[in-house]
């Protein structure tokens, strides 16, 4: 296997009493996307900063190709970083602010004003070269960023939070819009994100921190149908935990939990899994399905709310409605076996209008 | 009172819109009479003038004392200005940027020539400097005089710099400039608009400063204003008064001149925001 195109050994960063980054071991795997990701405060973008050499970190190593260079500055990296801001230089037309790495490179003004139009090429803008950064959308912006990042060939791209400031539907075409540019270019890319739906859908490979450590990394089809613990799983969308007979935990997806009339026998579950007797709570329609939520008793007999999505398209059995008593159907492909963690904050329920009595939930 | 400015501030907020008129009207009110008198045909500072003359301000500008003052001035408010900005920038620098201990302490000590009084500083300026190291009234004032203008190069540049993205520095760094090369293109590009209004206010705190150059003064040198209060204390003519007006119209030019190329919404931005 080649080298990784950067390393962390041991990384920490404290700020004082405050651990930041906790000795965390990571390799960026070459010419991959990879996506840092988790809650804020998780230690992600203090990682991406030092990587990029704009804090150092209180131990450990950073290599990059191989080398140690855990106190080279970030002129020395030669490094691409997107801020969260984009942090366009507001006093330059877009051909400047792309040209700028290039320049500070001493590349002559020729060659400078060739690679600047080519990596506004690359993003699409280079009818707006003459532009100043206010005089575009933000949109805009972030390509510009991209651009001026890519212009100095650098040897990672790393990307802060890059798409949070854009509207929702923007944001959904700039994920396409960066996979496109990673894979024409074969660059390197670290990006951090909170968004989980972001992090799957571009990564190669996704790393989930949780208080400045590593909890649990891999490809998105590897980590999103088996997260490790409770904190992974709810941070990927599992909305229902249950505690199994043997007292194992449990997670199910609110997609994954059919819900089935009454009197469907216990033998539905032929395929494995796991039945519930479930009571219908609240039904929230939502176009494309509803949004049922229900109290039933986990097979270590604790109660439980859960959530489920239920698509009339592709349901079978009766639209259920609050009140209705039922039967859930969780089939055991669907479950997620999570290991122990006592640490992990007891969700509460998403949508629970009518509730009546407070869910006690089953964490042994 | 009647312009229409005012009159959409007051229907949106009465209180304010009447303070502000009331403020301007306070403020415009004696000026407008000095430019009046000034323009006497008369011989004494009489509102109003007796007939209409530019007779004062000819004698104004051939009066050799003011002339030599105005020169001084200008001298001390340009030297004062620049000095005090070539040491407040760095430490607004420091302040905003920088890793150290004890920001605040280190700011409220270069602020602090807004507070102590003047005459305090002017007086211990003349014991130590000028009767201790014997060093000549020019130095001692200029001394003096950047000091006092320290406050306005650290607080209006420090605005525009809290203004600006601390990313724009790091995305510099990043793309391969060098801290110094990062500061003269980016950061000192960003502190423009801080740096032109604080050496505007500082040419005009230290042009009209009375306490420290009366302390200071000498007969080889001495500020426009010192020598327009000795004037008046020995003579009442309207000559101060055509004085007064030049020195005004000439703060008016330089205020255009400053809105034409600048803007005084983004030279005074940084502080009002």
């Amino acid at each position: 296997m080649t080298t990784p195109a950067a390393e962390l050994v041991g990384v920490s960063q404290r700020f004082g009493s405050f651990t930041a980054v906790d000795s965390i071991d990571l390799q960026i795997p070459r010419g991959r996307l990879t996506t840092l990701l988790g809650p804020s405060g998780c230690g992600k973008t203090t990682t991406l900063r030092m990587l990029a050499g704009y804090s150092a970190p209180t131990s450990g190593r950073i290599l990059i190709d191989g080398d140690d260079a855990t106190r080279l500055p970030p002129e020395k990296r030669n490094l691409g970083m997107v801020f969260q801001s984009y942090a366009l230089f507001p006093h330059m037309t877009v051909a400047d602010n792309v040209a700028y790495g290039p320049k500070m490179r001493k590349v002559p003004a020729a060659e400078r004003r060739r690679r600047a139009g080519e990596a506004l090429e690359l993003v699409g803008l280079a009818h707006l070269a003459d532009r100043k950064p206010k005089q575009l959308s933000g949109g805009q912006q972030q390509r510009v960023a991209l651009a001026r990042a890519i212009a100095i060939r650098p040897r990672l791209l790393l990307l802060d939070e890059p798409l949070s400031n854009l509207d929702a539907r923007l944001r959904v075409q700039m994920r396409a819009e960066i996979r496109r540019i990673q894979s024409e270019t074969g660059l390197t890319v670290v990006l951090v994100t909170h968004d989980q739906d972001e992090a799957l859908e571009m990564s190669d490979e996704m790393v989930l921190m949780r208080s400045g450590k590593i909890v649990q990394s891999g490809a998105p089809r590897d980590v999103f149908p088996a997260p490790a613990d409770r904190f992974v799983a709810e941070f990927l969308g599992y909305e229902n935990f249950l505690t199994l007979a043997d007292g194992r935990q449990a997670a199910v997806r609110p997609e994954h939990l059919r819900v089935l009339p009454a009197d469907t026998s216990a033998a539905t579950s032929a395929d494995g899994g796991i039945v519930l007797d479930a009571v219908v709570l609240d039904v929230a329609y939502r176009g494309v399905d509803l949004l049922v939520t229900l109290e039933a008793t986990d097979p270590a007999g604790n109660a439980v709310r859960l959530l489920a999505d239920h698509r009339a398209d592709t349901a079978t059995g009766p639209t259920p409605s609050a009140g209705d008593r039922v039967r859930l159907l969780a089939p055991e492909a669907r479950l997620a076996h999570l290991s122990a963690d006592s640490t992990a904050a007891p969700t509460a329920p998403t949508t629970a209008p009518t509730a009546s009595t407070a869910p006690t939930e089953g964490i042994s | 009172m009647s312009a229409v400015m005012s009159r959409t501030a007051r229907l949106r907020h009465p209180v304010a819109g009447t303070l502000a008129v009331a403020g301007y009207v306070v403020m415009i009110v004696p000026i407008l009479f000095v430019v009046a008198t000034a323009f006497t045909a008369g011989s004494t500072l009489r509102f109003p003038p007796d007939g209409l003359s530019l007779r004062w301000f000819g004698e104004a500008v051939a009066y050799t004392p003011f002339m030599e003052a105005v020169v001084s001035s200008l001298q001390l408010a340009v030297l004062a200005t620049g000095l005090a900005l070539l040491l407040g920038v760095p430490v607004t620098l420091a302040i905003h940027r920088g890793k150290i201990p004890g920001k605040g302490l280190l700011e409220g000590l270069f602020l602090s020539p807004l507070v102590v009084p003047e005459l305090v500083v002017g007086l211990a300026l003349y014991q130590q400097l000028m009767i201790g190291l014997r060093l000549d009234n020019f130095t001692t004032l200029l001394l003096g005089h950047t000091a006092l203008l320290l406050p306005y190069a650290v607080r209006v540049t420090g605005a525009s710099l809290a203004l600006a993205d601390p990313a724009l520095e790091e995305a510099a760094r990043g793309l391969g400039a060098s801290p110094l090369r990062a500061f003269v293109t980016v950061t000192l590009p960003m502190l423009r608009p801080g740096l032109i209004s604080a050496g505007l206010l500082g040419f005009v705190t230290s042009f009209n400063n009375v306490p420290l150059s009366l302390l200071l003064q000498t007969r080889d040198f001495r500020t426009l204003p010192v020598t327009m209060l000795d004037y008046v204390q020995q003579s009442y003519d309207p000559m101060v008064a055509a004085a007064s007006t030049l020195v005004l119209a000439a703060t008016v030019v330089v205020a255009i001149v400053a809105e034409r190329t600048v803007g005084f919404a983004k030279i005074f931005g940084g502080i009002n925001r």
